[in-house]
């Protein structure tokens, strides 16, 4: 029979691997760059951070310092990646890497314009 | 009294392998994205991914070897795993890198 703590660290361990799992298989099945960078900045994040809850709620009773360290881990987690994933958005639309023929409306023309001719020689 | 909990519940004990199973599969997944990636965006954002998932399987193998030892490597992860994708952005839109 487990305990509340093993209950709550598998359904925490099962729903993160799920949404990660969910991260890498619309990584490799959507159509551009843009949409793979939604599959992975959003389900892979919040994947990452259900697998580190979990460590921390089985670790909990007996070593204090790993929540500590989850949440340190967490937080650093949901400051890098929206970084990340933004700087390289913009990158891969200055630089022209395609937007899939299916995409309906690109309202980012009127502000950025892509170069990708000039992206290399700038500066 | 550290013997008594240096062992994980045979309950979590399977859970843990099954996320293992699926996690490594995943990881698979990024890999092929990396190897057939047609732009170079691509294969960074597939190595972030691969990022993530290297830190679930670290978190899982924690809750399984009931140590934590190697936590430490998560949050370290974290840190440094953004940097690859921060560099090839700025090579991409600059074409250098500082």
């Amino acid at each position: 029979m487990p305990t509340l703590f093993d209950l709550f660290t598998a359904v925490a361990m099962i729903l993160g691997t799920f949404l990660t799992v969910v991260a890498c298989v619309g990584l490799l099945r959507f159509p551009d760059v843009f949409c793979r960078m939604h599959a992975a900045g959003k389900a892979g994040t919040l994947g990452v951070s259900l697998l580190i809850v979990a460590a921390m709620i089985d670790f909990a009773p007996h070593e204090a310092w790993v929540p500590v360290r989850g949440a340190l881990a967490i937080f650093f987690q949901f400051l890098t990646t929206p970084a990340a994933t933004h700087i390289l958005a913009r990158a891969s639309y200055i630089s022209d890497y395609g937007i899939a023929e299916r995409t309906a409306v690109d309202e980012l023309k009127t502000f950025l314009p892509s170069r990708p001719h000039e992206t290399y020689g700038r500066e | 009294m550290a013997t008594e909990e240096s062992f994980v519940s045979p309950f979590l004990h399977y859970v843990s392998v099954v996320c293992l199973a699926a996690l490594l599969g995943g990881g698979a997944l990024c890999v092929h994205r990396v190897a057939i990636g047609p732009s170079a965006a691509d294969r960074a954002i597939a190595l972030d991914t691969l990022t993530m998932v290297f830190i679930g399987i670290i978190c899982i193998l924690c809750i399984s070897w009931s140590s934590a030892l190697y936590f430490d490597a998560v949050w370290i992860l974290t840190l440094v795993g953004y940097l690859g994708s921060v560099a090839v952005a700025r090579y991409l839109e600059k074409g250098k890198l500082f």
